[in-house]
């Protein structure tokens, strides 16, 4: 039975992960000016690690996971240290598609390492539900957006009290001025290359939970994108209220559209599509996103 | 080597500057009339299909690498030219002649579309907002009953009046010639007014509109006429093919579509041509090494996929990480060391 509380739930816990994925994204974007079409892999990658020490070795499932976060900042930290270091200052188009290339390699590795079949990760949430006054609720969609809560209060805390936060929000801010100022500005790209690949890999051990491990997964970092556009790609709030906002519309999208038909169009699997529907009419209407303060350029 | 200097301003601006290149094209265009007539029907299906992504690629780059506007939606217009042309000639019985232009045009329509809400957005902006359009594109004529999503379409072959290309080596006189009419019609495009405006904008559009170049009319023909190329490059792949499923033209098509004309180096027409050659042959030689490997590791043929798409993304990665200006640039460092040997400069 789908009322409209599960379906607001379920939207809560889905915008949640959105909201991490496109934190990643825009803290990739600000920092290193790189548009990151491997946002979404570096989701499959922790994943399918998490999948391998939780399932694989049976290892205790809270190691696994802190396991999985630790190899995915690694893996964030080599992508930056062997491939990005050597391109600052190369024009978009090339960082972009170096981007792409690497998202095929690491869909690549993923296949042939774990092949194409979805696996499963044995997670002690899954599949365990609770009671509030009448109401059944999912164990994995609370503890998801119960973690991602914490870690957005633990990111804001981050950029607004420590020095490296700071530091990392200068550089973002303004590379040039803050190597200036003593900030190490290659230090700083990389930490949020490895910040990125953190909350990515978050993000994909809880869309893990809420199906399956599979290469296909990737295709949530494109989704993401539509949050951070909506957003508007430059605060942390902005991030959170866009993933949830496209978490939303798209649940409520899936329950009163589909099965509908227009004219020998239907509308199945609407939720593949509403995130770059919302990316769409944003980019046409208010560009810089809700919370975006629009670029002015200098001549 | 036969050399002079030049008086005028026609003998700069000639396509073929010496004796030596118009020779040299006169060896090429009788090697592709005699060497296909020698080769088997794989040897020739590569080649066709390079001739259908090398027509495709020369719109893009006339978008991305001639007027610097990112798009992402290159294999949506592939798909709405395909279907467009398979409706056509399918349901309405137009003929192919027709129908090609007219597959052109429709994507060229839809490309205006987009054109007009990009003038608002740039770079990054603009690259998310065609992938949208392109996903969106993909889940009409998923859902559509006319196009028939999933179940794929069947498309007739390339009839012209009485005669109808059939064999993989008429496929290939057809399909070369005309990818050879597009890239001279390219070449001489990018040299008119409306190519130099691109290139001017490209560089630096604010100057450009102060120039009196307008930004907005040559943005929206840039976006028209790479969808018009692509739109036609699909209408080709869909008779060649002869079945289109709505897979086949997804994210994957524009990607490959944009590493061609990276590899072979941005707002060039020659290095589309050996991206095109260069990005298609890949795969096949892929699966040649892998066959030859099979007996002894049989465990390789269940991974091609995968193997395909990480030396692809190797080879992304590594150009732009070695070579920025692609094969092109290659081709340059190569000509000028042998022009000065042995000096160095």
């Amino acid at each position: 039975m789908e009322t409209a509380v599960d379906i607001i739930f379920s939207g809560l816990s889905m915008g949640a992960i959105y909201a991490l994925v496109a934190l990643g994204f825009v803290l990739i974007f600000k920092s290193t000016g790189i548009l990151n079409f491997a946002q979404g892999e570096l989701c499959m990658i922790g994943a399918y690690i998490c999948y391998y020490f939780a399932t694989e070795l049976e290892v205790p499932y809270l190691l696994a996971i802190l396991a999985a976060i630790a190899l995915s900042c690694i893996v964030g930290a080599l992508i930056d240290l062997l491939i990005f270091r050597k391109l600052v200052g190369e024009p978009v188009h090339a960082t972009i598609l170096v981007t792409v290339g690497l998202a095929s390699i690491l869909v690549s590795l993923a296949g042939l390492l774990w092949g194409h079949d979805p696996h499963s990760i044995k997670s002690p949430f899954i599949g365990k539900t609770f009671t509030v006054s009448g109401m059944i609720f999912s164990q994995a969609l609370v503890v998801t957006i119960g973690v991602s809560i914490v870690l957005f209060f633990l990111f804001i805390l981050f950029f607004k009290r420590s020095l490296l936060g700071i530091a990392l929000m200068g550089t973002a801010e303004d590379s040039d001025t803050a190597g200036l100022m003593g900030i190490n500005v290659k230090k700083m790209r990389m930490l949020a290359w490895v910040l990125g690949a953190f909350v990515a890999s978050v993000a994909g051990i809880f869309l893990a939970e809420q199906s399956f491990v599979h290469t296909g997964m990737s295709h949530i970092g494109i989704k993401a994108m539509a949050a951070a556009i909506l957003g508007g790609m430059q605060s942390i709030g902005g991030v959170v209220v866009g993933g949830v906002l496209v978490g939303l519309i798209e649940s409520l999208a899936a329950t009163y559209l589909t099965g509908l038909a227009l004219g020998g169009f239907h509308f199945g699997d609407i939720k593949d599509v509403t995130a770059f529907v919302i990316m769409i009419l944003v980019l046409m209407i208010r560009p810089h996103g809700i919370f975006g303060i629009k670029e002015v350029k200098r001549v | 080597m036969y050399r002079k200097f030049k008086v005028s301003y026609k003998e700069d601006m000639a396509l073929l500057q010496n004796r030596w290149q118009k020779s040299w094209l006169a060896v090429l265009v009788l090697a592709l009339i005699i060497i296909p007539l020698f080769l088997g029907r794989y040897q020739l299906s590569i080649l066709n299909e390079i001739s259908i992504v090398l027509i495709g690629a020369l719109g893009l780059n006339l978008l991305i690498g001639y007027t610097g506007q990112l798009s992402l939606a290159h294999g949506a217009f592939v798909a709405i030219g395909a279907y467009a042309s398979g409706l056509l000639t399918a349901k309405l019985g137009m003929p192919f002649l027709i129908s090609l232009p007219l597959s052109g045009l429709i994507a060229a329509a839809l490309g205006l579309i987009i054109g007009i809400p990009s003038l608002r957005l740039k770079g990054l902006y603009l690259a998310l907002g065609t992938l949208a359009f392109g996903f969106i594109i993909e889940y009409i004529i998923q859902h559509w009953d006319l196009t028939q999503g999933d179940l794929g379409m069947a498309v007739k072959h390339i009839t012209i009046g009485p005669w109808t290309v059939k064999s993989q080596l008429q496929y290939f006189y057809f399909l070369t010639s005309f990818a050879c009419l597009s890239v001279l019609v390219t070449n001489n495009f990018v040299r008119s007014k409306i190519g130099r405006s691109f290139i001017a904008i490209r560089d630096r559009d604010t100057a450009a509109e102060a120039m009196g170049i307008p930004i907005a009319k040559y943005k929206i023909i840039a976006f028209s006429l790479s969808a018009f190329y692509a739109g036609m490059a699909g209408c080709l792949t869909a008779h060649y093919s002869r079945w289109i499923v709505p897979g086949s033209f997804g994210i994957s098509l524009t990607i490959s579509a944009i590493a061609v004309i990276i590899v072979g180096g941005l707002g060039t027409v020659l290095g589309t041509v050996l991206g095109a050659i260069l990005i298609t042959g890949i795969p096949h030689v892929i699966v040649y090494i892998v066959d030859m490997l099979q007996d002894s590791y049989p465990a390789l043929s269940g991974l091609m996929a995968e193997i395909k798409l990480g030396i692809f993304g190797l080879v992304i990665i590594g150009t732009l990480l070695v070579e920025p200006k692609g094969l092109v640039g290659i081709y340059q460092r190569i000509k000028v060391y042998w022009k000065t040997w042995p000096f160095k400069y």
